[in-house]
């Protein structure tokens, strides 16, 4: 019967959806790290109403069928996973990327890894008494030896942290007379943004279907890749206002005018109830 | 018998069709890709009425009446839509100005020749396949690609190369490391052909395309000849980092809407009229 009003109610929903995007990333445009998500619009399926031979008239211009639209979907939410803007902290723990990589950190026990930009990290002191570099949740940072073994970033007691360009980490005793080389930060590059999946406190996970091999290629800064770690920054998140108040009115719009139709929709069900007075 | 008492209800079921098309256009204000489709009305053959009943006399003509209306075809305008920056890599958006030799179009996309045969402007697609094999046709380019190296559509689609196969790349190919070439190939960051060539489809007459969801749209099997690969001549740009913007126009709609409800409610009135009509002619005539 009334399809405006199921059209209608439809795409209201999808754009609620997007408002709420929209909304996330206005909350986080000062979260270190964050990358705006993004997500666009989809027709729904279309209904052919049938219609027989002697609907082909002269003037017609399309074939047999009448198509009736159903609404809107928002499609799949997706990163955008471009360079936000690095400001300078002076915390030797802070590090930001230059470039699309991201780092790797563990987050149980049973070494379950989990991807950020967000490069604030803290010193920690964990159950065995050692000094970890993790995130500010908790999270240790991966960092490869020299043979390429995955493990902890531990720094001697006292010792202050030192990363070059290239992600090479070192630890420097306070008098700079020691510098024990720790190895070299895990990074990766997501080669499908799509397969990422943010869960929270701003890291991202491979989603399950998917082999996370084939979407995240290790990367070395400096030899094979033109990405760049800068120490004692941090990376900006890369939302900007005026973006998403322009999508936000232009979505906000819509759904004004989607709820327009529906209101009218309505009047016309009144009208139908109303043919017999 | 109250002839008009169907008309108005033909007209109100006709008017319905034509808010629930603007309906759906309001909704797809921010579709990328998505065509304004506009609901185009017909009203029921002509009929001649006759006087008859006269003795002796042949039936007199009193004149043509049409007893209805009906939406008859729903009409996507298929005239190019703004084109916006995304900053992704796997966004594109066509911009297409195909132009018939000896003919211009005008900025709706038709033209009259001198015979006053009105003549469609070629419109450009992205081929699509579906995973059942049927050919797609859409301007919505929003991209990735799948677990297997498929450039792939929003809703699993394959996008189609110049060799009619879907688009396949190496595992672990990132579209941020892949640049299309003015001749629509794939070339990687190291500037090698990644041998992929991207399918855009000419369609000679876009009013013969038929909605089949998603934003895509399918030709019939009598038509699939009005499409044909882009040749190198053709007018048409495909850019990499921006989609189409739909081309719906928000203030049009909302008169649309209005419009449609107001000759709805004009249809209903005419349906109480003819009821108060019945009423007088069942309860008042010969009341005693």
């Amino acid at each position: 019967m009334n399809s405006s009003i199921i059209n209608a109610a439809t795409s209201m929903h999808a754009m609620q959806r997007k408002l709420d995007l929209i909304a996330d990333n206005i909350a986080n445009l000062n979260t270190a790290g964050y990358k705006r998500k993004t997500a666009s619009f989809e027709e729904l399926l279309t209904t052919l109403k049938r219609q027989d031979e002697r609907f082909a008239q002269d003037g017609r211009k399309t074939p047999l069928g009448f198509t009736i639209g159903w609404g809107v979907r928002m499609t799949q939410v997706q990163h955008d996973m471009t360079q936000g803007n690095i400001q300078s902290t002076d915390n030797p723990f802070d590090l930001a990327i230059m470039g699309n990589a991201l780092f790797e950190v563990v987050t149980n026990a049973d070494g379950a890894r989990a991807y950020t930009r967000n490069g604030a990290f803290q010193a920690t002191i964990n159950a065995a008494g050692d000094i970890v570099v993790t995130t500010v949740e908790g999270y240790p940072v991966v960092v490869r030896d020299a043979d390429g073994a995955e493990g902890p970033l531990l720094l001697p007691a006292g010792y202050n942290l030192l990363v070059d360009e290239a992600g090479r980490v070192s630890a420097m005793s306070p008098d700079g007379s020691d510098i024990v080389p720790l190895g070299r930060l895990k990074l990766v590059e997501p080669t499908r943004p799509d397969a990422l999946q943010l869960v929270s406190d701003n890291l991202y996970v491979v989603r399950e279907d998917v082999d996370a091999a084939e979407v995240l290629r290790d990367i070395a800064p400096g030899t094979d890749s033109d990405v760049r770690l800068a120490q004692g920054a941090l990376e900006q998140s890369n939302a900007a206002l005026e973006t998403e108040m322009t999508e936000l009115i232009m979505v906000q719009r819509a759904y004004q005018l989607s709820a327009r139709a529906l209101a009218s929709a309505d009047t016309m069900m009144s009208l139908a109830n109303q043919l017999r007075v | 018998m109250l002839r008009g008492l169907y008309t108005a209800a033909a007209g109100m079921i006709a008017q319905q069709r034509r808010h629930d098309t603007v309906t759906n256009n309001i909704s797809n204000l921010n579709t990328p890709g998505y065509k304004q489709v506009n609901a185009v009305g017909r009203s029921f053959p002509e009929m001649l009425l006759h006087l008859t009943g006269i003795e002796g006399d042949k039936p007199r003509k009193i004149g043509a009446v049409n007893t209805g209306v009906f939406a008859e075809e729903s009409l996507s305008v298929h005239i190019q839509g703004d084109v916006y920056t995304t900053g992704s890599n796997a966004d594109f958006a066509i911009r297409s100005d195909l132009q018939v030799p000896g003919i211009r179009f005008d900025s709706s996309g038709k033209a009259v020749d001198d015979n006053g045969n009105v003549i469609f402007q070629p419109q450009a697609f992205f081929t699509l396949q579906d995973r059942d094999g049927n050919i797609r046709y859409t301007r919505n380019g929003s991209f990735r690609i799948d677990n297997a190296g498929y450039l792939v559509a929003n809703d699993g689609s394959f996008v189609l190369g110049t060799d009619n196969n879907p688009i396949q790349f190496a595992p672990g190919t990132s579209l941020d490391r892949l640049t299309l070439t003015g001749d629509l190939r794939f070339v990687n960051d190291l500037g090698a052909d990644t041998g992929a060539q991207l399918l855009v489809s000419v369609v000679e007459n876009p009013n013969r395309l038929v909605s089949a969801g998603h934003g895509q749209f399918r030709l019939n099997e009598e038509d699939a000849g009005l499409a044909r690969p882009m040749a190198a001549d053709d007018r048409v740009e495909v850019r990499q980092g921006y989609l189409e913007r739909s081309n719906v126009d928000a203030a049009q709609a909302m008169v649309d809407l209005i419009s449609a409800l107001r000759a709805y409610e004009s249809n209903q009135r005419i349906i109480q009229f003819y009821d108060q009509s019945l009423n007088k002619a069942v309860n008042e005539v010969g009341k005693v």
